[in-house]
């Protein structure tokens, strides 16, 4: 801890000139949440997960869909990648308050309503006697959409036009991937998808970007 | 070196780094005091006192709210803080140039 005596003594504009940069680099490791971060853990989950269950249906015919244990990795890291971001987003944003933690908070709460409509709707043409093969297009395809909505919303929220680029390219890819079948609309999904945002991810880190 | 141009109420190495710290959150985002004490390493009483200074000179609000174990203090900076920062941020780097050793004439 420091005390008040260091006020008094002055500085001239060198001292305040590094003051201020070591303030500025310390205020944004501690408060600011880098977005190539998490999109670099989502993108690799996305690509793991959906390259798992696309492993484990290739060659099938007729399609049977994936086997327990490519559902359980799926889940297990889809699971660990949302357990990292909300550490991470939670250290960052420790203390802060006010507009963005509110926004945060509409867009998370959008994003996982959809995700219960996702499912719902999944269920609902289960139901009504949709094949294998239609419910693993739709499982693969929807929650390519909902995130391409999400993160366009997003660009909106935050006015950035690299967000709206992405949320574009997602929607074309869930627009698109259906027409590769059941089988072959997990690899798209993963590549184009999941290899999407680990581009982005890539971009952002690049030195001076971020 | 000269320190004229630089506001005296920015320029101080605890209220210069308050002021940096608090321009890193959006606008529209504030920060608790016990962040921003954590993150400055500030005693209490010197961060209210640097505080104090700020918020008479209109650059940054504190708003308490709450009670008992959910109280909490907020500090934001104004947006006449922002531009305050501007202004001093331009005027440090022209006298850091004009500090500045010439470049070489050319042979």
């Amino acid at each position: 801890m420091t005390d008040g005596a260091d006020e008094e003594a002055g500085m001239d504009p060198q001292q305040a000139s590094v003051i201020m940069q070591e303030a500025r680099d310390r205020a944004r490791r501690a408060l600011v949440v880098r977005r190539p971060v998490l999109l670099a853990v989502w993108g690799a989950a996305w690509l793991v997960s959906d390259g798992a269950i696309w492993l484990s249906v290739r060659g099938q015919r007729p399609y049977n869909g994936p086997t327990p244990a490519a559902l359980a990795t799926l889940t297990l890291v889809i699971a660990a990648a949302a357990v990292f971001a909300a550490i991470y987003i939670g250290r960052a944003g420790s203390g802060v308050g006010g507009l963005s933690v509110l926004q945060r908070r509409v867009l998370l709460l959008s994003y996982l309503g959809g995700y219960v409509a996702l499912f719902t709707l999944e269920a609902a043409l289960d139901h009504a006697g949709a094949s294998r093969a239609v419910l693993a297009v739709y499982g693969a395809a929807a929650p390519i959409l909902l995130v391409a909505l999400t993160v366009a919303a997003s660009a909106a929220v935050f006015l950035d036009w690299s967000l709206l680029g992405l949320g574009l390219w997602l929607l074309a890819v869930a627009a698109g991937s259906g027409f590769a079948g059941p089988v072959t609309v997990w690899a798209v999904s993963a590549l184009a998808g999941g290899g999407a945002l680990l581009v982005m991810a890539v971009i952002g880190l690049w030195p001076n970007r971020s | 070196m000269s320190t004229d141009g630089l506001d005296p109420v920015i320029h101080g190495p605890a209220r210069l780094r308050i002021m940096v710290t608090l321009v890193t959150l959006r606008e529209g985002d504030d920060l608790s005091f016990t962040r921003l004490q954590d993150l400055l390493g500030l005693t209490p009483g010197n961060l209210i006192t640097h505080l104090r200074k700020l918020e008479d000179a209109g650059y940054v609000t504190t708003v308490k709210s709450g009670a008992g174990v959910t109280a909490r203090t907020s500090v934001s900076l104004t947006r006449d803080g922002r531009v305050a920062l501007d202004r001093y941020t331009t005027a440090l780097r022209q006298l850091l140039d004009a500090a500045a050793p010439p470049p070489p004439a050319p042979p």
